[in-house]
């Protein structure tokens, strides 16, 4: 199949390098601590932060540090066939593990100590990039919920077909069974925190691809930067004194 | 840059699912004109001083492709949408469009109108999919006149009567493809040109040409969507025709559903489909059913008969024989296949077809328009009526013809002229038509395929040796073995006895006994690899080309002329690079270490089989080279016959070699491809290679090596070698690879060629052995039968073949020489490439065959033989024979034409014999008969070999 | 963006818009670039030497904040003060906490801290009011006093070596009843010297918790004198507060009026409205609210609607541009 054509267009007619639009919407959840709306084109993803509070498993608790815990999950609704999601299965216990690992990467946890923060992201929507987007939905209502953080986490996909690298993969591009790889960085420390990939590419390319989906972190950061910044100017300013 | 602009689409699958997609509506994307002053005209590919911009419709771009290819169209503007419908329709017809597109002396630009911010249209509601297209289409057609201003006129073709009228009412330039071509004042277009079928724009006319042929013929075919409920309910069995070849009114679809291969006999039950299309097929009542035993050499329509070919060597190229359920009394219901209809066609397989006008008288008026009969060289196809206003040039011609349609009234399909070859009969000209109906790509190498070459003359530099993984073996005493006046060498050996090896831990030094020595046999294959990099032009050529294609005359190289016969070579005293296999082995030609090397060598002789042979049966030579060559000869046979004894097929195929006249290029003699030992050694160590890479590449990359394997033929496939083994008496195990060996090595017969004649008929049951990639399939079926190895792979021909060149670059990377390319990540892209390499191969094997049968031709013009040959297989109303001295192999007919089917003969199936009523004359297979060879002209221009009982 | 989750009609945006963007430009002279996000670098001198306080860290020499918030500084200290996150306990706060658990001479209370807050027995006045040692009795007594899931105002008392502890060692905390609790924002709320308050007029008490938990209920006449801390006072109708002992006397007097009920109700719904703006909350603010809804005749549902709602942002705005005026 032909997912760049001659003319340097995908289906959904982007550029190899261009990503989807996105959009950011703090506050969705007024209940929790701290949520955010994350959009990648299609996909659409929820995340509500509670805590940092008291422990709920006392067994659990750390005496120098935060415990932070994640939880993903689907809509059933999220994809075409609306079929019942299981909770709990594989893949959502990997992604799960994976947000949790990138998120607690960069809390400044031991600055809650005995406490718990507990992060729920659920796809409302998918259509490709649902790791990545649930890492920024994550990483904006973390930011929400005023929990200290080393740096923004943000993520994005890059994959690799018809030997051209194509940044953020829609479901289409996903599923044709190419490469995809899944990068986080930290923008301001200029380091990497996560990189998935399931199958397997030369190094050089990697390298390019990598390089790619960098470049599409460093713009959601860019983005999410300047929602974070607005959304606290306008708490600030209502607020009054 | 993003224009962002998102809505939901809705498509439906099997299942009713909602998808929705984005797409983005853009505004970089650019007309294409040079003269633009609002666009970025830097990748404008319109001429700077076009009046009229052409915009074309999809069924314009599908139905007159031959039209567009001509340089004479020019400045027409593409439309994603239609390279899209049309990429639906007819890939090959997309591919084309695209080459042209691609093509930079061709004035053709791709626009994305469905990404363009202005021009995408929305779905409105009812409006059927073919009818948006169309407006989008002109939706794009008047952006471009508005947005370029009166400058230029634009013209959207279409011969849609409909579209047209709409485009005129909102103020488009529309005018269908004739008119245009007229407005253009070049008759010779014209003959380019699809006429429309009768259903469309001037039926009438049509009508007035041909009033009596009104009658429908066909019936019709059933709607899609009854073919598909039909499918679905099991009434209806899809499948591929297969047009047999020696009889185009018997073809066969092999229908999953059935689970059998479904017959369809005659032109009435085939319903204009044609060989390749996937049909939809009805079973015929079983009444209908006809028996095998009716069926004959020849068919129903008296004009067309069975040729003389060459003696097939496998089940791909031989007709499909039809297996017999039951060979005892109980004939009537056992025997019968299923017959079919086909009710309709799921997807036609039309293309071009290379062939020559029927005889026809000359029409009175020249100049004017005629109608013709071609008459396809491929005898799966059915003739085409064509119209054109030069029958005078073409009669005498060979050309290719396109196929348009074909209605239900017209007995046989229209299609139109594209383009002329050359003289009937000439031999250039049929070497090219072998060359076209193999799909076989002659033209010269491009510039950009050129410049990828290196520097010539090219010599071994200090920099190759200084590479740390080549190494310097030009001391080595090194010689090549190929036919004679083979340019090409890519293989050299090189051998020598070790006075000491390290083995089994203990230092064993001998020098005593000669048996105790081991051997380092060394093989060099030449290091393309080294010239041809992945990603180059070249290598896309390469890749394309997939082999080098051997003709009687000529070669076709896979390569340019400089890498095949010098560079890569592996000459005599020069230095070349190669890549090596070094083994280390006993005596008894166990190998004891393989090591691969690059290296560079120096090839010491180029040696023919023919001389290699006389040196090494010459007991007087005692020089190096000849001891080597003994040497490695009596390893070579170890290695052979303990392949043997693992089961190794030894088959046998009727190979034929032309003596051809320097000058005058025409055959001279003709005899059988002699097999000499030196062929045998040099076989056997290219073999042994094979292996070894397979197992090393393997080993390295599970999932992404290219393998050649070889399945193991059904039961059904060897029946007919089975049938014919039993009605001489023989009994065959063919239970397993080593079992059939063996059991062909005891069938000898009272005659010599006997078993040859057996092996032959064995080699014919067997399908090709085909490249795969190891990751599609699981290891018991990387297995290849005929060699009786579990492991095999092409390594040692890469000047030729272009699995070797992947082989090299796996083998490479798996030696850390160098990084495996990317392609080899993409397991959808290896899969095409190695379904591309089995095509060439076997187009390569099949324009070789044509090419031996044409000039078999040739030989026998002028002289007209008798000689001996043996019955192989019995028909009703004669017998196909083989003539062993010139591997061909034709009909025989016990009866004339016209009294076809009287019944004075009769076949006896269970003894393969047919027997004349009265009992006084019977034929049995393989029983030799002494023919006469001869070419006749039944018609002008249409020689032909005819072989007669004497 | 945090947005403001009600149906509003176009005029009604238009207006709200119209006075957010007021609030915009009144505060906007005040700091303008003290905002920051995450990793965002604070500009400081560092000649003058810099103290890095909360939410900031230091990366390459680079002040750069972990928080979003707005920066302050005072003196050589900078710091970032955090908006919407949990409460951060100062001692002196006085808070308001929901009992989650009674342990051993202790209850465990949520106050909205990161950990739960402790009131130990021991740091707290016995109903009968007599200072003496606790004894096991009254450690089997405890629930007698608070149980789980009552409301309770204190006073944070400091970190310990197992977490924050709180006192409530005067009259005027201990258990609130007959009112609601509603939860806001900690920024929200400014730490004033006074956060109890009886709003006379209406009978209704008002406590506001620094850690955002606003107490509205009926008001308690022990308390009336709340500026100062009067130990010895004893009311022990009030201040025995025993569920099991409560006969059906007790509870016709503690009958609360309707009026006074829809006074609290009324109350509670002027601090959701600004909570939901996210206006500071004061004690004026919400008399303001209050009485926005009383002159305009609001049923006290409707405050919650939107109309209301852009009629509050209105007002703030004109509020705070006649503040700065008179300023």
């Amino acid at each position: 199949m032909e997912y760049v054509n001659p003319e340097g267009l995908r289906v959904d007619g982007r550029r190899p390098m261009e990503m989807r639009q996105i959009r950011a919407e703090i506050g969705a959840v007024s209940k929790a601590d701290g949520s955010a709306i994350f959009e990648m084109g299609n996909t659409k993803v929820i995340a509500a932060v509670y805590g940092p509070r008291e422990v709920q498993n006392r067994s659990q608790q750390m005496s120098d540090q935060a415990l932070v815990r994640c939880e993903y999950s689907m809509a059933n609704f999220s994809t075409g066939d609306r079929m019942r999601k299981p909770k709990g299965d594989r893949r959502s216990t990997e992604i799960s593990l994976v947000i949790r690992q990138t998120m607690e990467a960069c809390i400044l946890t031991h600055l809650m100590p005995r406490s718990q923060i507990d992060i729920y992201v659920q796809v409302l929507q998918a259509d490709g990039g649902t790791r990545s987007a649930c890492i920024n939905a994550a990483t904006l209502a973390l930011a929400d919920a005023g929990i200290p953080m080393r740096d923004l986490v943000t993520s994005c996909s890059a994959g690799y077909l018809n030997s051209t690298p194509l940044l953020d993969l829609n479901y289409v591009e996903d599923s044709a069974g190419g490469p995809d790889v899944t990068v986080g960085i930290l923008p301001k420390l200029d380091k990497v925190t996560l990189l998935q990939m399931d199958s397997k590419l030369p190094v050089d390319i990697l390298e390019n691809v990598m390089q790619l989906a960098t470049e599409g972190c460093k713009a959601i950061a860019n983005y999410i930067r300047e929602i974070l910044l607005e959304n606290t100017k306008q708490l600030e300013y209502r607020r009054g004194s | 840059m993003l224009h962002n602009k998102l809505f939901p689409k809705k498509t439906r699958g099997g299942k009713i699912i909602r998808q929705l997609r984005e797409h983005y509506l853009r505004d970089d994307i650019y007309c294409g004109a040079p003269f633009c002053t609002v666009c970025d005209s830097s990748g404008a590919r319109l001429s700077e001083s076009a009046s009229t911009i052409l915009v074309v419709d999809t069924n314009v771009v599908l139905n007159q492709i031959d039209l567009l290819e001509n340089p004479a169209i020019d400045d027409v503007v593409v439309l994603s949408i239609v390279l899209e419908e049309v990429k639906n329709k007819n890939l090959s017809v997309y591919n084309r469009i695209r080459a042209i597109c691609d093509n930079s002396m061709r004035k053709f630009c791709v626009f994305s109108n469905e990404y363009h911010r202005d021009t995408y249209v929305k779905d409105m509601r009812g409006e059927t999919k073919n009818d948006r297209n169309d407006r989008a289409i002109r939706v794009a057609a008047q952006w471009y006149q508005k947005h370029l201003g009166g400058a230029v006129k634009v013209l959207l073709i279409t011969n849609d009567k409909e579209n047209k009228r709409k485009a005129s009412e909102e103020g488009i330039c529309a005018e269908t493809v004739e008119s245009y071509v007229k407005s253009l004042d070049r008759p010779d277009l014209l003959d380019l040109l699809v006429r429309p079928s009768s259903e469309d724009v001037d039926m009438e006319e049509v009508e007035d040409l041909r009033p009596s042929k009104r009658k429908v013929i066909y019936s019709e075919h059933k709607p899609m969507s009854e073919i598909t409920s039909g499918l679905h309910r099991g009434i209806y069995h899809q499948g591929k025709l297969r047009v047999n070849r020696y009889n185009p009114f018997e073809a066969y679809v092999g229908s999953e559903s059935i689970g059998d291969e479904i017959i369809i006999y005659g032109r009435s039950n085939m319903n204009r489909a044609f060989d390749g299309d996937i049909v939809a097929v009805e079973l015929l009542p079983q009444d209908q059913w006809k028996e095998e035993k009716s069926l004959s050499i020849a068919g129903e329509d008296g004009d067309e008969d069975e040729d003389v070919h060459l003696a097939p060597n496998s089940a791909d190229v031989a007709p499909r024989t039809i297996p017999q359920q039951c060979s005892t009394g109980e004939v009537n219901a056992g025997s019968c296949r299923p017959c079919g209809c086909i009710v309709g066609i799921i997807k036609r397989n039309w293309h071009s077809y290379c062939g020559s006008l029927e005889p026809m008288p000359m029409p009175g008026g020249s100049g004017g328009v005629a109608h013709a009969l071609f008459v396809s060289k491929d005898r799966r196809i059915p003739k085409i009526r064509i119209q054109t206003r030069q029958l005078e040039n073409l009669l005498d011609k060979r050309i290719i013809v396109s196929v348009d349609s074909w209605d239900r009234q017209s007995r046989y399909p229209s299609g139109h002229y594209v383009r002329t070859i050359g003289e009937i009969g000439d031999r250039d000209t049929e070497s090219e038509v072998v060359l076209i109906e193999n799909d076989i790509n002659s033209r010269p190498f491009s510039s950009q395929v050129l410049a990828c070459l290196p520097p010539l003359p090219w010599s071994v530099t200090s920099e190759d040796l200084s590479i740390p993984f080549r190494q310097d073996l030009r001391h080595l005493r090194v010689f090549s073995v190929d036919p004679p006046g083979c340019k090409d060498i890519d293989d050299a050996l090189h051998c020598y006895a070790l006075r000491s090896i390290y083995f089994l831990g203990y230092y064993f030094v001998s020098n005593i006994s000669p048996s105790c020595r081991a051997a380092y046999s060394h093989l060099y294959i030449a290091d393309v690899t080294n010239f041809v990099f992945p990603g180059t032009p070249l290598d896309d050529e390469a890749s394309q080309r997939g082999t080098s294609v051997y003709l009687v005359e000529r070669r076709i190289d896979m390569l340019p002329k400089p890498l095949t016969e010098d560079v890569c070579s592996l000459r005599s005293d020069v230095e070349r690079l190669a890549f090596s296999v070094i083994w280390e082995m006993t005596p008894e030609a166990d190998i004891i270490s393989t090591r691969y090397t690059k290296s560079v060598i120096k090839s010491a002789a180029a040696l023919s089989y023919v001389e290699a042979q006389a040196r090494m049966d010459d007991s007087r030579l005692m020089d190096p080279v000849t001891t080597d060559l003994r040497n490695m000869n009596s390893l070579a046979k170890k290695m052979r016959l303990r392949r043997i004894e693992r089961g190794a097929l030894t088959l046998a195929s009727a190979e034929v070699k032309f003596q051809i006249d320097t000058e005058t290029h025409d055959p001279l003699d003709i005899g059988m491809y002699q097999i000499r030992e030196a062929n045998q050694m040099v076989e056997e160590f290219m073999l042994a290679a094979n292996v070894s890479v397979a197992q090393q590449i393997l080993k390295s990359f599970p999932l992404c090596s290219l393998l050649r394997r070889h399945p193991t033929p059904t039961r059904e496939m060897l029946e007919p070698l089975l049938r014919v083994a039993a009605a001489v008496g023989l009994n065959l195990d063919v239970s397993s690879s080593k079992a059939l060996a063996d059991s062909l090595d005891h069938a000898v017969g009272d005659d010599p060629y006997f078993n040859k004649l057996i092996r032959i008929l064995a080699t014919r049951c067997m399908s090709q052995a085909v490249y795969f990639c190891s990751g599609d399939l699981s290891p018991p079926e990387y297995q290849h039968y005929g060699l009786a190895t579990p492991l095999y792979t092409h390594f040692t021909s890469p000047i030729r073949r272009y699995a070797d060149v992947i082989v090299h670059r796996l083998l490479a990377a798996s030696l850390g020489i160098s990084k495996l390319p990317p392609v080899f990540q993409d397991r959808l892209q290896l899969t095409s490439i190695a379904d591309n390499l089995n095509y060439r191969h076997r187009n390569a094997q099949m324009a070789g065959r044509a090419s031996v049968e044409l000039h078999t031709l040739i030989y026998f013009r002028k002289r007209p033989t008798d000689t001996e040959a043996r019955i192989v297989k019995i028909r009703s109303n004669g017998f196909f024979v083989f003539v062993p001295k010139y591997g061909i192999e034709g009909p025989v007919y016990l009866t004339t034409r016209a009294e076809k089917g009287s019944g004075e003969w009769y076949v006896d199936e269970q003894e393969q014999k047919i027997k004349k009523m009265d009992g006084s004359l019977s034929y049995s297979i393989l029983q030799t008969v002494q023919i006469h060879m001869e070419v006749v002209e039944p018609q002008p221009n249409r020689p032909k070999l005819q072989l007669t009982l004497i | 963006m945090r947005g403001i989750q009600l149906q509003l009609s176009q005029t009604q945006k238009v207006r709200l818009q119209k006075a957010l963007e007021q609030l915009e430009s009144l505060s906007s002279k005040v700091n303008s670039d003290a905002s920051v996000t995450i990793a965002d670098s604070i500009p400081v001198n560092h000649e003058d030497g810099v103290l890095k306080g909360h939410g900031t860290t230091d990366l390459n020499g680079e002040v750069v904040a972990t928080l979003c918030g707005v920066v302050e500084r005072v003196n050589k200290l900078v710091y970032v003060r955090s908006l919407r996150s949990r409460y951060k306990p100062e001692v002196g706060d006085i808070v308001i906490g929901r009992v989650v658990e009674v342990a051993q001479k202790r209850w465990r209370l949520d106050i909205n801290y990161s950990q739960n807050a402790y009131l130990m027995l021991s740091a707290m006045n016995m109903p009968d009011g007599v200072q003496r040692r606790r004894t096991a009795l009254d450690e089997l007594n405890m629930r007698c006093i608070f149980e789980e899931m009552d409301v309770i105002c204190a006073e944070v008392r400091g970190f310990q070596h197992d977490g924050l502890h709180l006192q409530a060692r005067s009259q005027k905390y201990g258990k609130l009843s007959t009112g609601q609790l509603l939860t806001v924002p900690p920024y929200l709320v400014k730490r004033q010297k006074q956060h109890f308050h009886h709003l006379e007029q209406y009978g209704i008490d008002l406590i506001i918790g620094c850690n955002g938990f606003i107490w509205v209920g009926e008001h308690v006449e022990a308390r009336d004198d709340m500026v100062e801390d009067q130990v010895n006072q004893t009311d022990p109708q009030v201040l025995i507060p025993n569920k099991d002992s409560v006969s059906f006397e007790e509870q016709e007097k503690n009958y609360t009026a309707l009026e006074t009920r829809k006074y609290i109700c009324r109350a509670a719904n002027a601090v959701r409205v600004l909570s939901s703006l996210g206006f500071i909350i004061t004690l004026e603010i919400i008399k303001g609210v209050f009485e926005l809804s009383l002159s305009s005749n609001l049923d006290i549902h409707d405050m919650l609607g939107s109309e209301f709602c852009v009629l509050v942002a209105e007002k703030e705005a004109e509020r705070r541009s006649s503040n700065k005026k008179k300023r």
